[in-house]
């Protein structure tokens, strides 16, 4: 009896602390959100001012106005989605060689992938860039997704997912004569959705948010990502003279991520738990 | 008798879209890049300049004007974030996508041009008449090198001590004409501070201190000249901040902090605020801020209503000097894939050099004599009174390399100094070896 009163407190507690983080968490988000509904000239003297009016549909007009906006959204549409597919696949494929295949070198060329984790995408840019430059990629989509595909850790990720599956099943298999490539494809692949949909998820997240690469890519407006439209159209002093408007663009460009957690919730959830318990 | 007039209806058809085609074809592109950002929802289709407000809408107002104008031109602006401009800009001529025009801070030119990346144009300007003669002192001196005019100076912009005359004149700080009573003196601006604290419970100036670079610098700039003194008095490589001139500049600044005399912890958005919701006498920020002070002093209610004034930063010290800097633009070398795109480059810059009077509409100084002379310029409100800073500004030598990463890391400097009460003379010195080692490795 002590026992369960003992637990619903620590619940409680545990509740309540979720609660406040949770408040706290969402304070800014609500703030962003409430901003992006006032007048600019009103932002420039008054931004603690967020539920009472003057209210303005004006800074969502500026974005819709801008008549590059649709072009935008397609490209990071099809960055974000050609990534996503293209990193799923390099990775399913790279991960099941190294947790099921033996070759030789497959130990250092296995280093040589993980060696990858340590390095930051800033210090390999400048050799990038001129690498795509020599060969005319740059203002292509080509430019924008294939830099992307060199993605160690979903290499790693997939690999130690691989290798946690039990043999057994393949072994089954491979004593019936079943082709390499027909085993992960039929048993092994489905087997592993969780983790594909977990490096999905991250991928397609990481390449719509991206802005560095393509900010150096695609000087070419028709070529730009949203993230980079939208900050290409904020005046010189935003953050003050033009904070509503500022703050519509992050509304607009976080908006198509909102839509596909409301549609994914349960997966992006167990995606997230997943790789924390990992 | 279908069948002839729906062929005759398709060869139309096919014909008027040729000639589109055609049409198109015949247009000379010239690319344009720029900071400013887009204002189409706004200024998209305007072409009545006098009808934009605002850097965005006033430089788009001007290229949709060319582009309406010049039916064998089309001005293509490609716009991008102001912080990363150059990094981008860099990359582009790596990659050899190089704009036939580029914007560009004249603190910034310097090292483009060193690099030989810069095409001069003197004889371009000459061909399509842009008058050098008539560029102001700060104009030309930002865009010349050995001789050569290497870009088309578009405006100075300043340093300027925007006024809260409603509080002045409760503190008594305001002359018998209403205009605001401006210290000569360091000692006596601490007095005028004190004065105004003591009768408004309110710290003197706002400055953005928080989070900031660039405002350090340009103060500690403008405190230095004044006094005659010169951060690089050797060489372009080799900062000096030790001299008495300076460490007084410095003093002066973080004895303000110290005494309250500056509203605490703002940044740029924060001071702004702070200055037009009154929690201080004197913002000192720059001159594009004019238009949205003088809108502030227009609004019922506001605490800068029917109160407002700006001037150059005080001159507290023997010789009349601002901090200035200048947007400027340029044509890149391989920016232009032939004759005629060179010439329709051309053209536009004369364009925008004819429209510098409604730049200066955006609160930054023409770079044109006659216009800065003209009583439409003078018409605007308080460019009389700063006009003068086309003569008085003060950059750092166009030689010096690395300018806006000087200004950083003297601001970070500066900043410590001020706010953490770092001791001035170690922190000096540690600035100086570290901008010199940068300055060393510069190309």
């Amino acid at each position: 009896m002590t026992k369960i009163a003992g637990k619903q407190f620590g619940d409680r507690i545990v509740l309540a602390c979720v609660t406040i983080f949770a408040l706290v968490w969402i304070t800014p988000l609500i703030w962003v959100f409430m901003l992006s509904f006032k007048p600019n000239d009103f932002l420039m003297a008054h931004t603690n001012i967020l539920f009472s009016p003057p209210f303005t549909l004006k800074n969502y007009n500026d974005i819709l106005g801008t008549s590059a906006v649709s072009g935008w959204i397609v490209n990071s549409l099809i960055v974000s989605i050609a990534t996503t597919f293209l990193t799923l696949i390099v990775a399913s494929l790279a991960g099941y060689g190294f947790a099921r295949t033996e070759f030789r070198g497959k130990s250092i060329l296995f280093i040589l992938v993980l060696a990858g984790l340590a390095v930051p995408e800033q210090a390999i840019v400048i050799p990038l860039h001129r690498m795509f430059a020599d060969l005319d990629l740059h203002n292509t989509y080509g430019g924008l997704i294939l830099p992307r595909l060199a993605a160690p850790f979903s290499v790693y990720l997939m690999t130690q997912y691989f290798k946690a599956i039990p043999k057994d099943i393949e072994e089954a298999a491979l004593l019936d004569s079943t082709p390499r490539w027909k085993i992960f494809l039929r048993v092994v692949l489905p087997l592993s959705i969780p983790a594909q949909a977990t490096l999905g998820i991250f991928t397609f997240l990481n390449s719509w948010n991206d802005y560095l690469w393509p900010l150096i890519s695609a000087s070419k407006p028709e070529m730009y990502t949203l993230t980079l439209g939208l900050a290409a159209t904020q005046t010189n002093f935003a953050q003050s003279e033009g904070l509503g408007y500022l703050m519509s663009q992050a509304v607009f460009a976080g908006l198509p991520i909102f839509i596909l957690y409301l549609f994914f919730q349960k997966h992006i959830v167990t995606a997230v738990a997943g790789t924390t318990v990992r | 008798m279908g069948n002839t007039f729906r062929k005759g209806l398709i060869g139309l058809a096919v014909g008027v879209a040729l000639c589109g085609v055609a049409q198109a074809q015949e247009k000379t592109v010239v690319s344009f890049a720029r900071f400013f950002g887009a204002c189409e929802a706004d200024f998209g289709k305007t072409t009545d300049i006098s009808k934009s407000a605002g850097e965005c809408g006033i430089i788009t107002a001007m290229t949709n004007k060319f582009n309406a104008e010049n039916k064998d031109v089309e001005i293509k602006p490609q716009i991008i974030e102001w912080g990363p401009y150059y990094d981008q800009l860099g990359a582009r001529i790596i990659a050899k996508d190089i704009p036939a025009i580029a914007v560009m801070h004249e603190a910034v030119l310097g090292d483009f041009v060193k690099r030989g990346l810069v095409e001069p144009l003197d004889e371009g300007f000459k061909s399509v008449g842009v008058d050098t003669a008539d560029f102001t002192a700060h104009g030309k001196r930002g865009v010349t090198f050995d001789g050569k005019t290497y870009a088309l100076p578009f405006d100075t912009h300043s340093w300027l001590w925007h006024i809260n005359l409603n509080l002045l004149k409760k503190a008594g700080l305001t002359n018998a004409d209403g205009t605001a009573m401006i210290p000569k003196t360091p000692e006596e601006t601490y007095a005028f501070a004190k004065k105004f604290k003591a009768a408004t419970g309110k710290p003197y100036f706002v400055w953005c201190v928080a989070n900031e670079t660039a405002a350090y610098t340009r103060t500690f700039l403008t405190l230095l000249y004044q006094q005659g003194g010169n951060p690089f008095p050797k060489s372009e490589r080799e900062i000096n901040l030790r001299t008495p001139e300076a460490k007084k500049a410095i003093e002066f600044m973080a004895k303000l902090y110290a005494e309250g005399d500056i509203v605490p912890n703002t940044d740029y958005g924060a001071a702004n605020q702070a200055f037009m919701n009154g929690d201080g006498g004197i913002m000192v920020n720059g001159t594009w801020l004019i238009g949205d002070m003088v809108a502030q002093s227009e609004k019922p209610g506001a605490a800068l209503e029917k109160g407002y004034q700006t001037v150059p930063f005080a001159n507290l010290y023997s010789k009349p000097a601002t901090w200035a800097d200048g947007h400027s633009w340029i044509m890149l070398k391989g920016g232009t894939k032939d004759e005629k795109t060179k010439k329709a480059a051309l053209r536009f810059l004369k364009f925008l050099s004819d429209n510098d009077f409604e730049w200066a509409r955006t609160g930054h100084l023409p770079t044109s004599q006659k216009v800065i002379a003209s009583p439409t310029f003078n018409a605007l409100p308080f460019r009389n009174s700063i006009g003068a800073i086309a003569k008085s500004g003060i950059s750092l030598s166009p030689t010096v390399p690395r300018q806006f990463r000087i200004q950083e890391m003297l601001g970070e400097s500066l900043s410590s100094v001020v706010l953490s009460k770092k001791p001035i003379d170690e922190t000096m010195k540690s600035a100086e070896e570290r901008i010199n080692k940068m300055l060393a490795g510069a190309k």
